[in-house]
């Protein structure tokens, strides 16, 4: 028998309160996949948006809180 | 012959004989007592009465069963039934994999409200989200509060209930965690639907870090089921406690 990698998911059917825990399908994993890149890029592109942010306020010598002050 | 002023009750003239008292006294009385009846038609405990569409006449109105009230109807008082309102627990699911979905959820109610706590992964830490019917639609707001002014932290096509705020790492196996939301008008199958949420995580150093959302799944089909991701990894813990609101 070939062990899964695919994740498992569990199904609430509260009409009947039933419980089904299973592998994805395929349309499911395809999901999965897609929302885990679309994380991943997401995640990336703001830790470089809060990399940028904190070399430029290095570059001028001010905190994230004497911007603020500055800005307000 | 003389009468009342305002019942009109017959009473004996000055010049009237004595010897036909009695049957004065008789008669008014019978209108005495017929023109009291008809002001005062209750006959059982709790019985009230009010003004008929004929003067002088009172019309009973019996007492009503325990948890109605008083309305108006046809112009006339009446007892009414309150509409069944408030909230009904319609499930309570505990969270499991890397998805749980609450399915076959009734179309009876005006609103959707939900609870999350506890819940929590051992794989990383990331979005904690909501997705109707399981389809990614719509645009969502979510804000966020650490122990200062509010600040816009995320905005996308998902209902985000909750996620790491840079600088506030979130003690993912910490349960002390909580958020609620609530869809409106869920069931229709013509507007969009609108979405608040709030809560918090418990970050390290013990920072509480508040969440606030707001905005909509746009979608015109009625929600029959929501799927609860944690983005990071799959489900260690975690309870869902669904009602619907009338």
């Amino acid at each position: 028998m070939t062990k899964s990698t695919r994740p498992t998911i569990r199904i609430h059917n509260i009409e009947i309160d039933e419980i089904i825990d299973r592998e994805m399908n395929d349309v499911e994993f395809a999901q999965y996949q897609a929302d885990q890149t679309e994380r991943a890029t997401a995640q990336a592109e703001a830790e470089a948006k809060a990399t940028a942010k904190a070399t430029i306020l290095d570059r001028i010598g001010l905190t994230a809180d004497e911007l603020k002050t500055i800005l307000g | 012959m003389a009468t009342t002023t305002n019942y009109g009750w017959t009473t004996p003239d000055d010049t009237a004989l004595v010897k036909d008292g009695a049957s004065a006294i008789r008669t008014l009385g019978t209108s005495v007592d017929t023109t009291t009846k008809n002001l005062n038609p209750e006959t059982t405990l709790g019985d009230i009465a009010y003004r008929s569409s004929t003067s002088n006449v009172n019309t009973r109105l019996g007492i009503g069963t325990t948890g109605q009230v008083l309305t108006v109807a046809s112009g006339v008082p009446a007892w009414s039934t309150i509409s069944a309102g408030g909230m009904t627990l319609l499930s309570t699911t505990t969270l499991s994999g890397a998805s749980t979905t609450i399915s076959s959820i009734s179309g009876s109610y005006k609103n959707l409200y939900g609870v999350a706590y506890g819940y929590t992964n051992a794989t990383s830490n990331n979005h904690f989200i909501v997705r109707p019917n399981n389809v990614q639609s719509g645009r969502f707001n979510t804000f966020s509060a650490v122990g200062g002014n509010a600040t816009l932290v995320d905005q996308q096509t998902d209902i985000c209930l909750s996620f790491q705020v840079s600088g506030y790492t979130i003690l993912r196996t910490d349960a002390n965690n909580a958020i609620f939301f609530e869809i409106k008008n869920y069931a229709s199958t013509v507007a969009y639907k609108p979405v608040i949420s709030g809560g918090y995580y418990v970050g390290a150093g013990t920072d509480l870090v508040g969440f606030g959302g707001s905005g909509g799944w746009s979608n015109t089909s009625a929600i029959t089921s929501l799927t609860f991701y944690n983005t990071g990894g799959n489900f260690s813990t975690g309870t869902v406690l669904l009602y619907g609101v009338s």
